[in-house]
């Protein structure tokens, strides 16, 4: 024992192994990887089930895409836009406390700046979609940076206000202007054809995916940081944050144009989807949306945008295509109600009734749930 | 000990046509606990908020430890070693106390801006969080929600941010403000344990006066925005002015400020 590598040995930090890291790693992400694995063969099983190829039909000499599985792979990549939409906007809201009514217009940005430099400019397709994919995030960094510095001199709803003017000023002119096309928006009909969803809509699918999942993780990996955590404090109380010693001006930045270059980002998807860029991606509709969806889902959580915007967007699905009908007869009054042609009054029914029911949205009601009861165990087990 | 941290030169703030602060010059030596007190608008909070550098001065300068930091942003000062509570509770409520601290400790750290880690690989930020939790006696809770604290212990809270820094000075706002009385003792001995075994200068405003009297090492008093005197525990309560103006309002002996009777 006159060994001092032998007294060492004996240390308890030496007798505690921990476990190795791939089991801290699945316990900790073992539902991230189930749904990114579902995700992944998701087009595959749809079209095993249905016996419709994910690949669409062969019609001649052409393929077109048509069937079941096609027809889930646009939905889910309209899911995938709209998700990561969400995310950035609580990235913001949620996590920063920095609101903006005006966040479609960087959605927006992404569909028209794409757009335009593939149809006007006239090189190789494929030299033009990635060029127009940097300009995107050129152009979001920028103006996330410029109106992010606003937010020094605007706070709450000041700023929110202003960001909804700059967004509708964004929404006339896209309305208005030639190189847009006005009204009827901008056709995007020379994508390269592997992410032309007309020709190769799996693989814009994939890349829908990898979009989700990159921006998931780069919300998560940032909100977990050091620097995330100050976002939190920010949200929670700035002028303590300023008083501790931070830069809080400096942090909003840093969120504002995360979140500018994602939505960004997602607004490529949409106008990719969609072969089009309206001035509709600018409007208020997309904001609120992220708005609402955050709320529901859980502001301030990482799952929340994403568990909100999938039950949305499915129920949306299911009660346009359902065919309930109610009918109330009072004898003087008679009252329809009809799922599909009346959709939006039912979405509304449930949104109220899911804030009232989860006041800090699906996610982040079931967390404190989940610590409630925790801490009740806790009490009880120290108690007897 | 007799080294000078904190100094104004002739510090003025006009509110309009209102001098809430009048020429004040005041030299605060290190590892002490010094008050400032005074009645209702004499001008003590609006000081203390030129030395914490919320409000800019009309005139005059504030040095600490020998440098001009009249124009220094407010959230420079906190890395230059001066900490300040507020009058009203401000803490982070909807984090826990562990990460309210924490937050404190990082902001003077190099970890601040880093937006790639995770906060809980940086071990250092999280012992010394405990350390000072430990020491205003919260560390039991670390983990629940700041919000959740009844309001006494938010005003520990308070203390543990601003100690988490390690700052030289720490800059008190009326730290009983809304306390229940029997709380007091409690917090003014933190208060008291901070600055004697822990070596920091503490600038306490504050309207209690036995509060004062039991812990400070020198007292400022404060007559519409001017100095009216200063000096030990024992000799405010003996100066003949400040009782007139004052003490004399208050109380009817001096002797019951500084506990003779008890």
């Amino acid at each position: 024992m006159d060994n001092v590598q032998d007294v060492f040995q004996e240390t308890p930090q030496d007798v505690f192994r921990p476990p190795p890291m791939w089991r801290v790693f699945l316990r900790e992400h073992w539902l991230h990887l189930l749904i990114v694995a579902v995700l992944i063969v998701l087009p595959h099983a749809i079209g095993w089930i249905t016996g419709d190829s994910p690949f669409g039909r062969v019609r001649g000499s052409r393929v077109i895409m048509a069937g079941e599985s096609t027809y889930w792979q646009a939905i889910f990549i309209e899911m995938f836009s709209l998700a990561v939409l969400v995310m950035s906007y609580n990235l913001m809201f949620g996590f920063t406390g920095v609101i903006s009514f005006g966040h479609a217009l960087f959605f927006g940005i992404g569909g028209y700046a794409v757009g335009i430099v593939v149809q006007y400019w006239d090189v190789d397709p494929n030299l033009a979609f990635i060029a127009g994919v940097l300009l995107v995030i050129f152009i979001t960094s920028i103006l996330g940076l410029l109106i992010g510095l606003l937010s020094l001199r605007l706070r709450g709803i000041y700023f929110a206000i202003f960001t909804l003017a700059i967004a509708e000023m964004a929404w006339l002119y896209a309305g208005s202007w030639r190189l847009t096309r006005g009204e009827d928006g901008l056709t995007i009909n020379r994508l390269p054809e592997w992410i032309d969803p007309e020709r190769s809509r799996l693989m814009v699918y994939y890349i829908g995916l990898a979009l989700f999942v990159t921006a998931f993780l780069v919300i998560r990996r940032l909100v977990r940081s050091p620097a995330g955590a100050v976002f939190q404090a920010i949200r929670e109380n700035e002028d303590r944050a300023k008083a501790i010693g931070y830069n809080t001006l400096r942090y909003k930045l840093l969120s504002i144009v995360v979140a500018s270059v994602l939505a960004g980002l997602a607004g490529i998807l949409m106008g990719i989807l969609n072969k089009s860029a309206r001035p509709e991606l600018l409007g208020v509709t997309y904001t609120v949306d992220a708005l609402l969806i955050t709320i529901i889902g859980g502001v301030g959580t990482l799952a929340g945008p994403v568990v909100g915007t999938a039950g949305l967007h499915l129920l949306e699905l299911w009660v346009r295509d359902s065919s309930i009908i109610l009918s109330l007869n009072l004898g003087l009054f008679e009252f329809t109600l009809n799922f599909s042609q009346d959709w939006i009054l039912i979405i509304g029914v449930v949104f109220v009734v899911v804030v009232l029911v989860f006041p800090y949205g699906l996610v982040g009601t079931w967390y404190r749930l989940r610590a409630r009861v925790g801490d009740w165990w806790e009490r009880r087990r120290a108690t007897t | 000990m007799t080294d000078i941290i904190l100094q104004s030169h002739s510090l003025r703030k006009e509110f309009g046509a209102l001098v809430a602060v009048d020429d004040v010059d005041m030299s605060i030596r290190q590892n002490t606990l010094h008050s400032i007190i005074g009645p209702n608008g004499a001008g003590k909070t609006t000081f203390f908020n030129l030395l914490s550098g919320k409000y800019k001065p009309t005139g005059g300068r504030v040095m600490f430890k020998g440098q001009d930091i009249t124009d220094m942003p407010f959230h420079r000062r906190a890395h230059m070693g001066i900490g300040r509570s507020f009058q009203i509770t401000n803490i982070f409520p909807n984090l826990t106390i562990l990460e309210n601290v924490r937050l404190a400790a990082q902001a003077v750290s190099p970890q601040a801006f880093n937006f790639w880690g995770t906060v809980v690989h940086h071990k250092d930020l999280i012992d010394r969080a405990m350390h000072v939790l430990d020491i205003v006696g919260l560390a039991g809770d670390s983990l629940r929600l700041a919000s959740v604290l009844p309001h006494g212990d938010k005003r520990k809270l308070e203390l543990a941010i601003l100690l988490a820094p390690d700052p030289d000075v720490l800059l008190l706002d009326e730290p009983t403000a809304g306390m229940a009385s029997e709380q007091v003792p409690e917090i003014i001995g933190t208060i008291d344990n901070i600055s004697k075994a822990h070596d920091k200068t503490v600038v306490m405003v504050e309207h209690n006066m036995s509060v004062v009297m039991g812990i400070s090492d020198v007292i400022t008093v404060m007559d519409q925005g001017r100095l009216l005197a200063e000096g030990t525990p024992s000799e405010i309560a003996n100066n003949k002015t400040v009782q007139d103006v004052y003490l004399g309002r208050l109380y009817g002996d001096a002797d019951e400020l500084i506990g003779k009777d008890a």
